[in-house]
């Protein structure tokens, strides 16, 4: 169908593409430009056909010329699949001249690809726009038009994609946000205009605003100068921009005379003079007016019959084409426009002139000086023999490396990620040329051999080292191995890397001469582009170019992709064609979690009934669980998205659509959540408007928190019962109500409290908790081996703990020094608490706010109590089990051995008992640590077949309570004794218990 | 010793409080069959208490012969193995363990290693049996055979892991007896409370508590002035250990006595209060924050969330109007039963302040304007 809707071509807008003639496609046309909108699935099938097409042609209307551009023969086959949908329309279109603005509208929908799509309603409303200025319509005039009432919603969605995060929150929302309707234009009416946004505007957002200037040609820049014709704000508040705006004399322009601005330009085209005009220098440009003429001959037959014969016809008209597109698929454009001559290189250009002296000069600095004074130079600080260039991807490293080699006339080898560099085996080294690390080492060092023998024949050799930080698990030894070959290289070596940074590398920079390469500026790249672009016989505009190489970051190959997949299927590239493709693309990339939760708190505004609706969806969600599995992994409209943006789509105005909402939930449906958790009280929700005393703003609230703790039993369902089906119920109400809920600006609750979003403070304090659980444990379990009492950890925690603090600390307030201690250490004994338990309770009794437990304290007593503790340690006996750690093993055994408790009766044969008790009582980690491995294996297997019998080493615990006040064991003394000692006395224990069953 | 240890009843025959029920018990072991049981009350009535002295009724003082024994599980479960801690108390005859502290794992607790515990028998057993029967009436000997599984909060088990105790406890009743202990039987399946015989424990009344701190203050050889233990008892929500818990605590603040010596609340309770009066003066989102790091406080310090809920509650409860206290019960429960659904049980405190200050700040508007 596109082929022969020749556009008149007007400058880009590939809105045009589809011809005037059929409204009665209107039903099936997707206004795709709305963001919002969803498509249905039988239009589906026009996606793919999109994707396929080629340069598309507008037509004009008013001018009833139709010129049909050629297109590639790839395309033609497509079209006999469009035929059948589209024939009918076709004719009744012709007959039918008046209707132009459909047209316009699926033609948008169509250059979009597939992200563009919308629904019937959606339709209807741009409709009733266009109607309303219809002068316009001959498709060229439209590029401002497409979406137009979609404008501020896609605006949105995009603009948060980059930047929103630092700057939301310090800015305003408009104050009539998405009230106005935004005009549309031709697409270049701003033209040469170059304006600056300053301060909050009427009814765009920054962004928005951005945008429209950008989709009509105009340029924005940041800071005001001479070259700015129009300051845009709405509000003078004085800033540095109006400041210098009114120095420098810059008009001043509001909003609404930008929409003036473009609606006149809109008015303007109609007159099919000016049009006209413009159309041929349009196409005239694009060298396509043989093609026109040709195509105005087919106008008066039926549109399928256009068909047929444009492509027959342009049959001749398309050489030149076709050979294009057979070099586009032989040569990918990144190896086509690969820079030929170092001067062709975008940017960087001091560093690729250092880098060619380096390499330049490498030979008589290294090599002509002779073998003797070699060594020397090689440490000269300021000449390195290797040289190391870093920089983002893309940017034309490897490129100027060969570059500079070549014209310098040596030979490069190349050695990147795709080949093993590992570290040369000392033997092979010796002369099996094995790995290709021995064969670097080969030509590293053998130069000078071949120089000698043949230095005229061979050309120099330069090494290059691409991908050096790539160099890891399989590479062992790799960097080592390469600053080895550098000290004793005779040849140059490049090396080239991303991050110059790397830990890996660390060693290396040492060797090399660093050279870095920085990002191209967007002009420098969109002047690039533009080149190609024209070589390509592609018509794209400067602006376009520029955002190209804006979104790509740099990455010059990146943006070169995207060109040559563009031209795929259009000859023309607007400004706007580019950000829906990045866009796609982007979403992609990683969001992370924080960009994710930043995107809701900014663009999410349902109407409250959606938590209600959302619900309801829920519930049909569940019912469709294979469907919308498919959706997930496709993560394509499904239909779930139809499901859902039927009903949302009345409240839903333009903004970001559930499947985005819930692919931005997704992208970490653990981490999300909890950042939500964290967050959703600082959002003044903009829903609420006035709002007295904040009631409403606090019943919101509530009911996030809710939303909230709904998201939390989902997630407990999730991992509990692998009800992975409910994942989409979790993400909605952890994430989507709430943020729907509360959508708006966010504040700081606390003073000094910097405006971002929290990290979820979860994860931490259930990690703190974790840990105080565990040394809770640690405590319980020496409390019940005490034999004293036998309470479960809570109660230990809940009713004890006071107390127990109380008996701890207080005597040491009160009562003198050594009495103090005396008491606490026997009090401890008692219930074989041991420091670390001590420490634990007093950890434990911290309340943010309230006095430290151990406040009052002199700390010279709590030295004595230290000192005394350690003292009795060596006279006491073991009441407790603990992690013994066992000598010469570094971690703690899996099982803890556990203490027994006897009761007092048991009396004095149980000796034995005590000792080993002691044994393991000794602070376990210092001497033991020491001891020889075997024993301690031995040992530990010992220990562990007596647990495996079920026999635990028993240690006598009542006895010891009394027995360490009174008379020292036998066993002990033994305080830091040697590994035999230790074993005879875990046996002896074990044996004993053995005894007592 | 803390007195609450000091002075815990050994025996069935010294327990001070539920002496009618400590006396049915010892009827109940001593005849031949000893069904599984199941003590239920509100904590610091006795439970615990009278579960080992049951125990010691039965197998003589080797029940107090216990060892604690905190060993890692491997529980193989289908695709995985699954490592759990576990700490338990046992002596030849009776193990003692709280599977709910293996969180929502108990399910494992219960199936591989109860039911691993519950089928072999004592072993080894035979040297000692004459000299038991001699200790105990010979009836016991039926009892003895079988090794006492003491399973501590099954209210807190998840429901999956009451049903399989429940097939454990007909399987193997054979070797095994189970003692359960509860706060709330209503969190007991009906299944598992109608195998056991149900033992209610009641919480002993406050002049049961007085005659109790009066007869420790008496062994301790204290001074104390007339009405302090009743203040003490009145203070201590009629929970046992909780009143000699305080009782000393008192002692070691100040002795000699006052009679209007302040009796010091618990640190977390002090804490809690707080979080009440700051959420009945102001009702923000700034406010909510502050609040959420306060119960993050209360969580880190190991206080259980359940604990936490019901107690702010409380505090709140004293400080509202009549007519709001009714509403608020409701929310208050419908989080609670959230919150045992849920995991994070932050998130369901803070729903439930947040609702509260909703509704509280709703009312004092509509009421004060």
């Amino acid at each position: 169908m596109k082929s022969h809707e020749k556009g008149n071509a007007n400058s880009a807008s590939k809105s045009a593409q589809h011809p005037p003639e059929k409204p009665v496609q209107g039903s099936q046309d997707n206004s795709g430009r709305r963001k919002t909108s969803k498509y249905f699935s039988a239009e589906k099938p026009k996606d793919e056909k999109e994707k396929v097409e080629v340069p598309a042609k507008r037509k004009t209307q008013t001018d009833n010329e139709e010129t049909i551009k050629p297109s590639p023969a790839r395309k033609i086959h497509k079209f006999d699949d469009d035929e059948d949908d589209f024939v009918l329309p076709n004719t009744k279109k012709n007959s039918v001249a008046a209707m132009p603005r459909k047209k316009l509208k699926s033609g948008s929908g169509r250059g979009t690809g597939q992200k563009s799509m919308d629904i019937d309603e959606s339709d209807d409303e741009d409709e009733v726009k266009h109607v309303e200025t219809p002068s316009k319509s001959g498709g060229r005039g439209h590029g401002g038009g497409r979406g137009t009432s979609a404008t501020p919603a896609g605006g949105r969605g995009r603009g948060g994609g980059r930047g929103g995060f630092m700057n939301f929150g310090e800015r305003k929302d408009p104050p009539h946000k998405g009230q106005k309707e935004v005009p549309e234009g031709a697409s270049d009416c701003l033209a040469g205009l170059t304006f600056v946004i300053s301060g909050t505007l009427d009814s765009l957002e920054r962004e928005e605003a951005e945008d429209l200037i950008k989709r009509h040609g105009g340029r924005v820049t940041g800071s005001v100068s001479k070259k700015t014709n129009y300051l845009l704000c709405d509000e003078d508040i004085g800033g540095r921009k109006s400041e210098k705006a009114k120095e420098l004399g810059t008009l001043f322009l509001s909003e609404d005379g930008l929409f003036d601005l473009i609606r006149v330009s809109s008015h303007a085209k109609p007159k099919q003079g000016s049009k006209k005009s413009v159309d041929d220098a349009d196409v005239s440009q694009s060298k396509k007016i043989m093609q026109k003429t040709e195509i105005k001959n087919c106008t008066g037959s039926s549109a399928s019959k256009n068909v047929a014969n444009k492509s027959l016809a342009s049959g001749a008209n398309l050489d030149r084409k076709k050979i294009q597109t057979a070099q586009h698929s032989a040569l990918t454009w990144t190896e086509k426009y690969r820079p030929k001559v170092p001067n062709d290189i975008i940017g960087n250009q001091s560093l690729v002139k250092q880098l060619h002296v380096w390499l330049e000069r490498w030979h008589e600095q290294f090599l002509d000086t002779g073998n003797k004074k070699k060594g020397k130079t090689a440490n000269d600080s300021g000449a390195k023999k290797a040289v190391l260039l870093s920089g983002t991807p893309g940017i034309g490293k490897t490129t100027s490396a060969k570059l500079v080699s070549q014209m310098l006339g040596f030979q490069t080898i190349e050695v990147n990620a795709s080949d093993s560099r590992g570290k040369a085996d000392a033997k092979i080294e010796k002369g099996i040329r094995g790995s290709n690390a021995n064969s670097i080492k080969e030509l590293v060092s053998n130069e000078a051999l071949s120089a000698n023998l043949d230095w005229t024949k061979h050309p120099k050799t330069v090494l290059i080292m691409d991908e050096v930080d790539g160099m890891s698990a399989g590479d062992r030894g790799g960097i080592a191995d390469l600053i080895s070959s550098i000290k004793i290289s005779k040849i140059p070596i490049i090396c080239i890397c991303n991050d110059r940074y790397s830990q890996k590398l660390k060693s290396l920079v040492n060797y090399c001469l660093l050279l870095s390469f920085r990002k191209p500026t967007k002009q420098q790249m969109a002047k690039r582009l533009m080149q190609v672009a024209t070589a390509e016989g592609l018509q794209v505009n400067e602006i376009a170019l520029e955002e190209l190489a804006e979104r790509v970051n740099g990455d010059m190959r990146m943006a070169l992709n995207q060109l040559q997949y563009m031209s795929l299927s259009m000859s023309v590239i607007k400004y706007d064609d580019l950000r829906q493709r990045l866009l796609t693309s982007a979403k992609d990339e990683d969001i992370s979690p924080f960009t994710a939760v930043d995107k809701y708190g900014f663009y999410l505004s349902l109407c409250i009934q959606i938590s209600v609706l959302a619900r309801l969806l829920l519930v049909l969600c569940v019912n469709m669980e294979e469907k919308v599995k498919k959706y997930v992994k496709s993560r394509r409209i499904g239909i779930f998205d139809h499901i859902v943006c039927v009903p949302l789509f009345g409240f839903n105005v333009g903004k970001l659509r559930m499947d985005e909402r819930i692919d931005l939930s997704m992208s970490d449906p653990d981490l999300v959540p909890l950042l939500i958790q964290e967050n959703y009280v600082n959002y003044r929700p903009s829903s609420v408007g006035k709002d007295d005393n904040g009631i409403k703003r606090m019943s919101l609230i509530a009911r996030a928190a809710e939303s909230i703790g709904d998201g939390d039993i989902f997630n407990v369902q999730i991992r509990k019962y692998r009800q992975w089906q409910l994942s989409q119920n979790s993400a909605l109400s952890s994430c989507i109500i709430p943020s729907a809920l509360l959508h708006g600006q966010r504040e700081t609750l606390e003073q000094g409290e910097r405006n971002f979003n929290r990290f979820g403070g979860w994860l931490g304090k259930n990690s703190t908790l974790g840990k105080n659980m565990r040394l809770l444990e640690d405590l319980h379990v020496h409390f019940l081996a005490s034999r004293e009492s036998n309470s479960g950890r809570g109660t230990l925690r809940i009713e004890y703990l006071t107390l127990l603090l109380k008996r701890l600390t207080e005597p040491l307030r009160v009562l003198p020094k050594d009495e103090a201690v005396r008491e606490v250490v026997d009090f401890m004994n008692t219930y074989s608490i041991n420091q670390d338990d001590f420490d634990t309770m007093v950890e434990l009794s911290k309340f943010k706010g309230c006095p430290d437990p151990l406040g009052g304290i002199p700390s010279a007593v709590k030295a004595a109590l230290t000192r005394a503790y350690k003292e009795g340690s060596k006279s006491r006996m073991v009441r407790a089990a603990d992690f013994v750690s066992l000598p010469g093993i570094k971690k703690a055994p899996k099982r803890r051995i556990a203490a027994i408790i006897e009761p007092s009766d048991g009396g004095l044969g149980e000796n034995n008992d005590e000792v080993a008790a002691e044994s393991e009582e000794e602070n376990p980690s210092d001497a033991e640590d020491l001891e020889d491995s075997t024993v301690g294996e031995k040992l530990q297997k010992e220990l562990q077949s007596l647990n495996k019998k079920g026999v635990q080493v028993h240690l006598d615990l009542k006895d010891s309570g009394k027995l360490s006040a009174k008379k020292p064991p036998i066993g002990r003394g033994k305080g830091g004794s040697g590994a035999t000692d230790k074993k005879n006395t875990a046996r002896g224990s074990g044996t004993s218990a053995k005894r007592k069953r | 010793m803390l007195w609450v240890d000091k002075y815990r009843p050994k025996t069935l025959d010294q327990v001070l409080v539920h002496q009618d029920i400590a006396q049915n018990l010892k009827k109940l072991v001593t005849e031949e069959d000893c069904p599984h049981l199941l003590f239920y009350g509100p904590s610091g009535s006795g439970k615990k208490t009278l579960i080992m002295a049951l125990l010691r009724q039965i197998f003589g003082s080797s029940a107090e012969k216990v060892k604690v024994e905190n060993k890692t599980w491997k529980v193989d479960a289908g695709s995985r193995t699954i490592d759990l801690e576990l700490t338990t108390l046992s002596s030849t005859n009776h193990v003692e363990l709280s599977p709910s502290d293996a969180g929502f794992q108990d399910r494992y607790i219960v199936q591989e290693i109860i039911k691993e515990m519950a089928k072999n028998r004592p072993i080894d057993t035979k040297g000692r049996k004459g000299v038991l029967v001699n200790l105990v009436s010979g009836n016991a000997y039926l009892a003895y055979d079988a090794i006492f599984l003491v399973l501590n909060e099954v209210d807190k088990l998840s429901r999956e892991a009451q049903h399989s105790l429940r097939r454990t406890m007909e399987k193997y009743s054979a070797y095994c007896r189970l003692i359960l202990c509860c706060n709330s039987s209503s969190k007991v399946s009906e299944a598992i409370r109608s195998r056991c015989l149900n033992v209610r424990i009641n919480a002993p009344t406050e002049e049961q508590i007085v005659k109790v701190l009066e007869f420790i203050g008496k062994k301790e050889g204290l001074q104390i002035p007339s009405g302090f233990t009743a203040r003490i008892a009145e203070k201590s929500n009629r929970s046992l250990r909780r009143a000699i818990l305080s009782f000393e605590t008192c002692r070691v603040q100040q002795y000699p006595f006052t009679s209007n010596q302040a009796i010091p609340p618990m640190d977390w309770e002090e804490y809690i209060f707080e979080i009440a009066s700051d959420i009945m003066k102001e009702q923000s989102p700034k406010r909510l924050y502050q609040v959420r790091q306060k119960l993050y406080e209360l969580l880190v310090n190991c206080i259980p969330p359940e604990i936490i809920l019901k107690r702010l509650l409380y505090e709140l409860l004293k400080k509202l109007d009549a007519e709001l206290k009714h509403e608020v019960c409701r929310w208050a429960a419908y989080y609670e039963h959230r919150m045992r659904l849920g995991q994070k049980a932050i998130f369901h405190i803070e729903a439930f302040v947040a609702k509260f200050m909703s509704i509280y700040k709703s009312f004092l508007i509509a009421t004060f304007g």
